[in-house]
């Protein structure tokens, strides 16, 4: 029911042009958002000014901050907080639509800074910090401001009322699903294959526990291969494989979209063997969509994305053996592979923009209450003075 | 000459306390009011499309009476007694949906759309309406806004009590 045009204002904590799943997301949500006829403003942090995209304004230079184990390239400080007033003074939105408005970050200064229909959508999920009982106290009067929160998994929630103390409604991230769904499937990447897609270099993606599984694999189903793809230098990771299971590995490197589900739709099994730190797994719900059978570790997110057990198989996260044993169940199984990929592309379906894209509407259509338009806050007008005067 | 500046400094952070504070519980009782007038609307329509559903082909005459009586009480309900007319009408919504669901003709279905999507923003509206006021709720039981009388004469909310499953 998207209906009437809206002026929508939406903030990017992290650097636009890094590669990352909340900048993916507000992509795909803005450019969804545009087609469906309404007006979009996206203001991020940038790095290089010149590739932008004509709905995105720059809020200014990152910088690097240590965050929730990895690097966050976030702004904020006064110069920043002056930018982000005046694009709220200047954009009139009828609504904000701020991305992580907890961390310190350029939608917190929106959150402090403007006043009215205001939708906050929490991507991260983490473990209960001590730093929280310090910082709570500021962040709470911000937080409340928000007429509607969004998690984008059980997990984010949890994190939502463990650190902040208030509920949100859950809704996924989104896919083009059917960019997923036409994959052909292509014969180099057919038989006993095990996809793997991410980045691997990076130790939370779990590729080392998909490499101590597969001596016991190849000793099950000798022809085995297992196809790694996504960004990174494979050197490393080839040198710490066994000489002998070497040839079992293929490096793709980075693949394109429609590479991508042609793989989905070709390989047997696709593995997710991440170790923590995801709060929702995108690429699982895309494998899901392009019709793989999935196996993913038993961490929160992917456990409730895979309905426990329903859509994909778990198995114990950071435990090898129990991988081999899962996988090697599934290769010898292919009534259940295909099974597990029937009920996954159905599941995957649920997540298509078309669908995920109408809840998030409705959820503004519920913080829009009658032509009341975002403005400054009036609580922050002496600050905001006392700013002003500092810059000069 | 120092303990004047310091005082008058305290004073001044807790004059700016307070009233942050109170532009903070304003913002939240405005909230609980307009999310309030969402919810509201949103239930008035679904007793108007459930009187639709009664009076289309999907009901028969015994859940059709049993429907309209129902709308009827949810839209004439007072506060006190909304609550439990909400219900009533899901029950009723419920009951009719179950058994309804392989007879339904494409016209109907029509209706039994806009009742799934007004289902799915009311679920929402309840989320939000209920934030608001529980967050109110911590907010005025501070002893600060009490003794202050921040709150001034803005009645304080109630918690409506929702099935947390509507349909």
């Amino acid at each position: 029911m998207l209906n009437r045009s809206l002026k929508i204002g939406i903030v990017c904590p992290y650097s636009w042009d890094t590669p990352g799943g909340v900048q993916n997301h507000i992509r795909d949500l803005a450019e969804y958002l545009i087609q469906a006829g309404h007006q979009v403003s996206v203001l991020a942090p940038v790095m290089d000014e010149e590739k932008l995209p004509y709905y995105v304004v720059s809020a200014g230079k990152p910088i690097s901050i240590p965050y929730n184990g990895a690097v966050a390239r976030v702004l904020f400080g006064p110069v920043a907080f002056s930018r982000v007033r005046q694009w709220i003074s200047n954009g009139e939105f009828d609504l904000l639509h701020l991305h992580e408005p907890a961390i310190p970050s350029i939608s917190l200064l929106a959150c402090w800074a403007a006043e009215g229909p205001m939708v906050g959508t929490f991507h991260a999920a983490a473990k209960r910090q001590k730093i929280i009982f310090a910082i709570g106290p500021i962040l709470e009067p911000a937080i409340e401001k928000l007429s509607a929160r969004i998690a984008v998994s059980e997990a984010a929630r949890l994190t939502l009322t463990d650190h902040l103390d208030t509920d949100a409604i859950v809704i996924p991230n989104g896919i083009y699903a059917s960019r997923y769904h036409n994959g052909i499937p292509d014969k180099k990447w057919q038989g006993n294959t095990i996809g793997f897609i991410g980045r691997f270099e990076e130790p939370r993606k779990g590729l080392s526990v998909l490499l101590a599984a597969l001596p016991v694999i190849a000793r099950f189903a000798p022809d085995v291969k297992v196809f790694v793809a996504g960004p990174g230098d494979p050197t490393d990771v080839e040198k710490s494989i066994d000489p002998q299971l070497r040839h079992r590995f293929e490096f793709l490197g980075k693949i394109s979209e429609q590479e991508k589900a042609n793989f989905m739709s070709s390989v047997s099994i696709y593995v997710a063997p991440n170790t923590g730190g995801e709060s929702f797994g995108i690429i699982l719900a895309e494998a899901l969509a392009g019709g793989a059978c999935v196996v993913a570790s038993d961490i929160p997110a992917f456990d409730d994305l895979l309905g426990q057990g329903q859509f994909g198989a778990l198995f114990k996260s950071e435990d090898s053996t129990d991988l081999a044993k899962v996988i090697i169940d599934l290769l010898r199984d292919e009534k259940k592979r295909s099974e597990l990929a029937t009920a996954g592309r159905a599941r995957g379906q649920s997540f298509d923009w078309e669908i995920v894209a109408q809840q998030i509407y409705s959820v503004y259509e519920m913080s829009i209450v009658g032509s009341e338009k975002v403005k400054l806050a009036s609580d922050t007008r002496t600050w905001n003075r006392f700013l002003s005067k500092d810059e000069k | 000459m120092t303990q004047w500046f310091l005082g008058i400094f305290v004073l001044l952070i807790s004059l700016w306390y307070l009233t942050f504070l109170a532009t903070r519980l304003d913002r939240l009782h405005h909230r609980v009011e307009t999310s309030w007038a969402n919810l509201d609307v949103l239930l008035q329509k679904r007793a108007a499309v459930a009187l639709e559903i009664a009076h289309s082909d999907i009901a028969d005459p015994a859940s059709s009476l049993l429907l309209t009586g129902a709308a009827y009480q949810a839209r004439d309900a007072n506060i006190a007694s909304r609550s439990a007319a909400e219900s009533g009408l899901s029950g009723a919504l419920g009951l009719l949906l179950e058994d309804s669901e392989h007879l339904s003709t494409a016209a109907d279905n029509a209706l039994l759309t806009e009742l799934s999507s007004l289902t799915d923003k009311i679920r929402v509206a309840i989320a939000i309406h209920t934030d608001a006021v529980t967050r109110t709720q911590m907010v005025r039981s501070k002893i600060i806004v009490k003794l202050f009388r921040l709150a001034g004469t803005a009645p304080l909310p109630v918690t409506y009590e929702f099935e947390s499953d509507v349909l």
